[in-house]
């Protein structure tokens, strides 16, 4: 790396070339303010708060945009740098309602901060009598206008990391305003709520309305995990405070999503409002009666102990960590000999045995075949980055019909999967999103692009990729079961349809996090920790196996998938791994 | 039309093209620039036709652009064969049937013409050609000479060379005077960097606001990384009440053509634009026929003149704000998207258009480079001053006598432009200021009356050439009135982006509102003058980084008139309503009773000769009074 020479402040430091000056300053520790600046995105120089003096420079110079070029002196603090900014942040806390005591982001605003940083103790300009909207039209956070800042920050989320284009600015100069589509409310815009928007914001503009006033930043743990909405395995960060989950925040240092999230996995888990189940429960009598983990453990191994391997079912939900499946798939199948073993959701098609490509593919990809697959309703992150493909100028080919959620973006729709592939083709750097939807015939047909595509299965389910590898996508037959542990989770289901082949008579075990027509009818009901309360791994859609951590306490009695597997094990006089290190290892081990 | 392939194709066309400049029949041109059209050229124009035909008279008619005046518009030059060339001032329909009746009896009665020329001028050939052999014939000396009219005096053409000359949609006309000789020399006998050695000896300056070398420009993007890489002219020409160079792109199309093909064979581009606002519907017409010609002609598009060099060239219409002007808004408007400005760290010469090198000219300075090729560097800098050659446009507005577009030496004392070629100041009213640079130019007192008028003394005297926007002030302007007029022009075109311009400039706005209305507060002129540093230094563009330039400058000369608002209430000149009261005086009111029948609200009284009274809680300052009076009775205070 060519490294260029400069002073700042005095100090000389160097810096590789291409850095600006803010970029080339942060690496010495030397805090240059921002405001309309963000690392993930683009650097537009709006705010001007990053300005500073540059010898021989006419006027000051925006540290976020300007590139750093040998010899160049530099003075981040001057007098009349602080006066420039001075002016920015007088005018600003006037530009709107900054009446900061009231405002939900006190405490955790950059703008905020700046005028503490500058002291700005009064205001100069008189303060805008006029009141801006307040648009709460959408489920999850609201824009207040009166704290908005125009920084664009926003709009640059929006529209260049989920290439949604649903923010705009409307009007010019001191009558600017960020809208929505053709100035609609945001809730009745193309908005899908992903969120980006607000993590981004520096001001308390964009307000989280589930923790909005429930504590400032400093206050909270970020603890960094893993989504398990979807097979994607975004990273992510769970926000808490006092043992409680305040919010989700994403992680900018994930590789897969790189500081996105989508709706599923930022909101949709916090707003959960089944009732969970919190202590084991056996059926006596008729009715499920709370009980001790011990004793009802113990019903279970002494059921299990009497029937015979070919009696046992085994159903699990994709929503299990790595550890789980892999216990799971040990004490069942491997020690207890059942065969009868299945998972709650399909898989794609097994194309190849070796990976054919990554999530990374698909921007830098021209032409992008989508097949059995609805990612934007089912993988959202995933549809942003065929988004921004098709943003860029790659053409999406879709197999399906004009539901699928891309279909607004594609370029062809078709019914024919031969005709795509030959689309493809043609192409240059093509690559093939697949999923569960498609055909034996559709398979062989996209197996002519080997070599020249990417490809990327796209699983539905979350853990599917890893229940596959421990054995669960046999054919499952419940009538065949005479005892069924069902490793339920999370999983909302509607009915009790999957029970409904079960033999009456059979002992039904369900390890469950929420109540459900399914807990109603078992014998048996374990209480199952949820996502932020267990620790473990996940094993994305690309075979990534990641790490989720425990965030806060299990609800109740509540146990992690793995650990109950694990003390069923126990009783059963299993001697399987016990520590979650070890079962982590021996999982990651044979889904290498 | 067959391709132009030698110089002996185009000294044919040169022919043609002289045979309709100096006809061998009489010829009578309109002035139909939008100026002319403005003032009814289009109906003086229709009746001439229509005379000529009922008449079976065998008489050329043809449009022409604008020749500045526009105070004496629509203008009709009639030419017969070997007479001066006579220029008929004021023209209505009505008075196309004398004008014919004159060509017919070849005598000048009645309706004189305002002045005559003997001969026409050739910049780029380096000649005048005579209208007539021998003496002016006699009734007609007594018509000024073009040369005497003191309009014309002291100009000098050369952007606008064949603005009002030629007929701007003949290209053989373009040709005649020495269109496109200075492209199939460029193109045949100089290398791209002997072009570019040229334009930086010649020392043209860009004529677009920041007087930028063009030869260095161009230079940067001759040797900025690239295959692609585009000319643009910037025809955006948002300063209200500037209009040059819509004049050159409605009267002189083929000049710019000309000027960027020879640019862009300098630079190495092969593909440009010329980005015209949408106001400016005459010019994208005569622009986008010109194109067609040239093309016809070989002179645009693959193997131009049969040399291999291939170029075209394409208008992109302007979205109307008057921030596209600015060089990166234009780019971003030119892709398509919302016109705003950038930060531009990275030049637009190596990453401009579609992050391509992009050299971006002005109109004016598109349309001297031909003559510059053609006369040399040495004869250009030859003109102007001191590191500023060659010629500016104006465009003189506001009180003064002569209204219109002008074209000066550089380096001419503001004076003369002031004095001579705008005829001083009407109604025997005193000078008190010019505003020169548009919007966010700055206003110069009457003490620099003798400034030289180029970029750099402009610039030291706290204001600017920018494009070319001349307002003249006399005593009845208050001068805060005026930069709160400048400061809510820019507030209103500020795009928003940064805060410095957006909240700033508004901010200034309320500030001079303010003032102007009587609530000035102590420390307001000082809190402007903070600010002024504040968004010079840390504005995005040059909008906002120029835009206290009206605000300063008026408080560098004018500094009392501010604090006699903000202080005493009072606004010197007269104009701020909610300082100024309208009374009586006891000495000259006579009580005629005009006044009292004029005003709108009734609110004078008083009996026949006897001193009149204004009841002040009426009164509405509409000045209505003070107009009507023979007496100057009137006092406004
Ligand atoms: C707000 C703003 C408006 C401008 N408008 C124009 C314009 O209408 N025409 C123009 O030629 N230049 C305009 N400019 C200057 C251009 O940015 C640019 O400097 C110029 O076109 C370069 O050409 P030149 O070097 O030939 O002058 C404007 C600049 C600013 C900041
Ligand atoms: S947005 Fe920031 S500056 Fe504005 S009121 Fe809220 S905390 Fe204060
Ligand atoms: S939530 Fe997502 S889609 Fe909606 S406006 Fe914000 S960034 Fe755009
Ligand atoms: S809403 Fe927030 S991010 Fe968007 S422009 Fe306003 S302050 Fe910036
Ligand atoms: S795409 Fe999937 S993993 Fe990523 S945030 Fe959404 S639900 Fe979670
Ligand atoms: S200076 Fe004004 S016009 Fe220029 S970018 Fe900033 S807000 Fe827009
Ligand atoms: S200024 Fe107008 S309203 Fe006032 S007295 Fe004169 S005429 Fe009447
Ligand atoms: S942070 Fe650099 S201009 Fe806003």
């Amino acid at each position: 790396m060519t490294m260029v020479n400069i002073t700042m402040n005095g100090q000389k430091i160097s810096a590789p070339a291409g850095s600006n000056i803010l970029q080339a300053a942060k690496q010495v520790g030397i805090d240059i303010p921002t405001l309309c600046d963000h690392p993930a995105l683009v650097s537009i120089g709006a705010c001007r708060i990053c300005v500073v003096e540059v010898t021989g420079q006419r006027t000051l110079i925006t540290a976020c945009t300007f590139p750093i070029t040998e010899g160049m002196e530099i003075q981040t603090e001057s007098p009349q740098v602080v006066k420039a900014r001075k002016l920015i942040l007088d005018l600003l806390f006037s530009e709107r309602n900054h009446y900061c005591p009231m405002c939900q982001m006190s405490g955790d605003c950059e703008l905020q901060n700046l005028g503490y940083r500058y002291g700005i103790d009064h205001w100069i300009y008189p303060t805008y009598t006029k009141g801006f909207p307040v648009d709460a039209s959408r489920k999850y956070f609201f824009m207040d206008h009166n704290r908005c800042v125009l920084c664009g920050r926003c709009e640059r989320a929006c529209g260049d990391l989920v290439a949604n284009h649903t923010l705009g600015l409307r009007n010019r100069g001191a009558s600017s305003m960020i809208h929505a589509d053709a100035n609609v409310p945001f809730g009745e815009s193309t908005c899908i709520s992903c969120g980006s928007c607000l993590q981004v914001c520096p001001t308390g503009a964009l307000c989280d309305k589930r923790s909005a006033y429930m504590g400032r930043n400093i206050q909270t743990e970020h603890i960094k995990s893993t989504c398990n909405q979807c097979s994607i395995g975004c990273g992510m960060e769970i926000v808490t405070r006092g043992g409680n989950v305040l919010r989700i925040e994403s992680d900018w240092d994930a590789e897969i999503n790189a500081g996105l999230l989508c709706k599923n996995g930022r909101f949709d888990p916090l707003y959960e409002d089944r009732t969970r189940v919190t202590q084991p429960m056996i059926r006596i009598g008729g009715k499920l009666r709370p009980s001790s983990w011990d004793e009802t453990l113990k019903t279970i191994a002494e059921k299990i102990s009497g029937t015979n391997a070919k009696e046992i079912g085994v159903l699990t939900s994709s929503n299990s960590t790595n550890e789980a499946l892999y216990l799971l798939g040990q004490l069942f199948c491997k020690e207890l000999k059942a065969t009868n073993v299945g998972l709650l959701n399909s898989a794609a098609p097994k194309l190849f045995d070796k990976p054919q490509g990554s999530l990374a593919d698909i921007v830098k990809s021209d032409v992008i075949l989508v097949a059995g697959t609805d990612p934007a309703k089912d993988q959202p992150v995933a549809s942003f980055f065929v988004k921004h493909a098709v943003d860029r100028g790659a053409k999406l080919i879709l197999v399906g019909g004009k539901d699928n959620g891309l279909a607004p973006f594609a370029t062809m729709i078709l019914a024919d999967i031969g005709k795509a592939v030959e689309v493809a083709e043609r192409a240059g750097s093509p690559v093939v999103l697949y999923g569960a939807g498609i055909t034996e015939k559709g398979a062989s047909a996209l197996k002519k692009l080997q070599g020249k595509a990417a490809f990327v299965a796209i699983e539905p389910g979350v853990n599917t990729r890893a229940a596959v590898a421990f054995g669960f996508n046999n054919g499952f037959k419940a009538s065949a079961a005479k005892v069924l542990y069902a490793l339920l989770g999370e999983q909302g289901l509607e009915s009790a349809d999957v029970l409904k082949d079960v033999d009456k008579k059979a002992f039904v075990v369900v390890q469950a996090s929420y109540v459900s027509p399914i807990t109603e009818k078992a014998d048996v009901v374990l209480p199952m920790a949820i996502w932020s309360e267990r620790a473990g791994s996940l094993t994305n859609t690309e075979g990534r196996v990641q790490k989720v951590s425990k965030a806060v306490e299990p609800a109740g009695e509540a146990k992690s998938d793995w650990e109950i597997i694990s003390l069923l094990a126990n009783k059963l006089g299993k001697k399987l791994a016990t520590s979650l290190d070890e079962i982590s290892a021996r999982a990651t081990q044979e889904l290498k | 039309m067959s391709k132009i392939n030698t110089l002996e194709d185009l000294n044919k066309a040169a022919k043609r093209g002289l045979e309709s400049i100096i006809p061998s029949k009489t010829k009578v041109m309109v002035g139909m620039a939008t100026s002319g059209i403005a003032s009814g050229a289009q109906e003086v124009y229709n009746a001439l036709a229509e005379e000529i035909k009922k008449r079976k008279l065998d008489i050329i008619l043809s449009k022409t652009g604008a020749m500045g005046m526009d105070c004496i518009e629509p203008l009709v030059d009639v030419l017969q064969p070997n007479k001066p060339r006579l220029a008929y001032s004021k023209v209505t329909a009505k008075k196309v049937p004398e004008i014919i009746d004159q060509i017919v009896k070849g005598a000048v009665n009645g309706n004189k013409p305002a002045y005559r020329m003997d001969e026409e001028e050739f910049i780029c050939l380096n000649e005048n050609k005579p209208y007539l052999k021998g003496p002016v014939p006699k009734d007609l000396e007594g018509i000024p000479k073009i040369g005497d009219v003191s309009f014309y005096k002291k100009q000098m053409k050369l952007a606008t060379r064949n603005c009002g000359m030629i007929n701007y949609e003949s290209i053989d006309e373009y040709i005649a005077k020495g269109g496109y000789f200075s492209l199939l020399k460029a193109l045949t006998k100089m290398q791209p960097d002997e072009i570019i050695d040229e334009v930086i000896a010649s020392g043209l300056r860009g004529r677009g606001g920041g007087g930028f070398q063009a030869g260095i420009k161009w230079q940067t993007c001759r040797r900025a990384h690239g295959d692609i890489k585009y000319v643009i002219c910037n025809g955006d020409e948002g300063d209200p009440g500037a209009y040059m160079d819509r004049s050159v792109m409605e009267g002189d199309p083929h000049s710019v053509i000309e000027g960027m093909i020879i640019g862009a064979y300098a630079i190495g581009s092969s593909q440009g634009f010329i980005y015209v606002r949408n106001e400016y519907p005459l010019a994208v017409a005569n622009l986008q026929r010109a194109l067609d010609q040239a093309r016809e002609y070989g002179l645009l598009g693959k193997n131009i003149l049969n040399t291999g060099f291939d170029f075209d060239l394409k208008i992109g219409k302007g979205a109307g704000a008057f921030v596209c002007g600015e060089s990166t808004a234009l780019m971003t408007s030119l892709e398509g998207k919302a016109g705003e400005p950038r930060a531009k760290y990275i030049h637009t010469v190596e990453h401009g258009l579609w992050d391509r090198p992009s050299n971006l000219n002005n109109v004016e300075t598109w349309a001297n480079v031909p003559a510059i090729i053609s006369r040399g560097a040495k004869w250009f800098s030859s003109i102007g001053c001191k590191n500023n050659s060659g010629t500016k446009v104006f465009c003189l507005v506001g009180k003064i006598n002569n209204i219109g577009m002008v074209e000066v030496p550089m380096g001419i004392p503001l004076k003369e432009i002031i004095y001579e070629i705008g005829g001083g100041i009407p109604g025997g009213k005193k000078y008190k200021a010019v505003q020169t640079g548009g919007p966010s130019g700055g206003c110069l007192p009457d003490s620099l009356i003798d400034i030289s008028v180029d970029f750099d003394s402009l610039w030291d005297a706290g204001s600017m050439m920018g494009s070319g926007g001349m307002i003249v002030m006399d005593e009845t302007t208050c001068m805060v009135d005026i930069a709160r007029y400048f400061i809510d022009f820019l507030e209103f075109e500020s795009c928003g982006k940064c805060v410095p311009c957006r909240e700033g400039v508004y901010r200034m706005n309320e500030i001079l509102n303010d003032i102007c209305d009587g609530k000035g507060k102590a420390g307001d002129v000082e809190l402007l003058e903070s600010m002024s540093q504040g968004i010079v230094d840390g504005a995005l563009c040059a909008l906002g980084s120029t835009a206290a330039n009206p605000v300063l400058s008026t408080l560098k000369y004018f500094r009392d008139e501010y604090v006699a608002h903000v202080r005493d209430k009072k606004c010197p000149a007269g104009v701020c309503k909610a300082l100024i009261r309208f009374s009586v005086s006891d000495e000259k009111c006579t009580g005629c009773g005009v006044c009292l029948k004029k005003c709108p609200t009734e609110c004078i009284s008083g009996e026949k000769k006897k001193t009149h009274v204004i009841d002040q809680t009426k009164c509405i300052k509409c000045g209505v009074c003070k107009e009507s009076c023979k007496f100057d009775a009137i006092i406004v205070e």
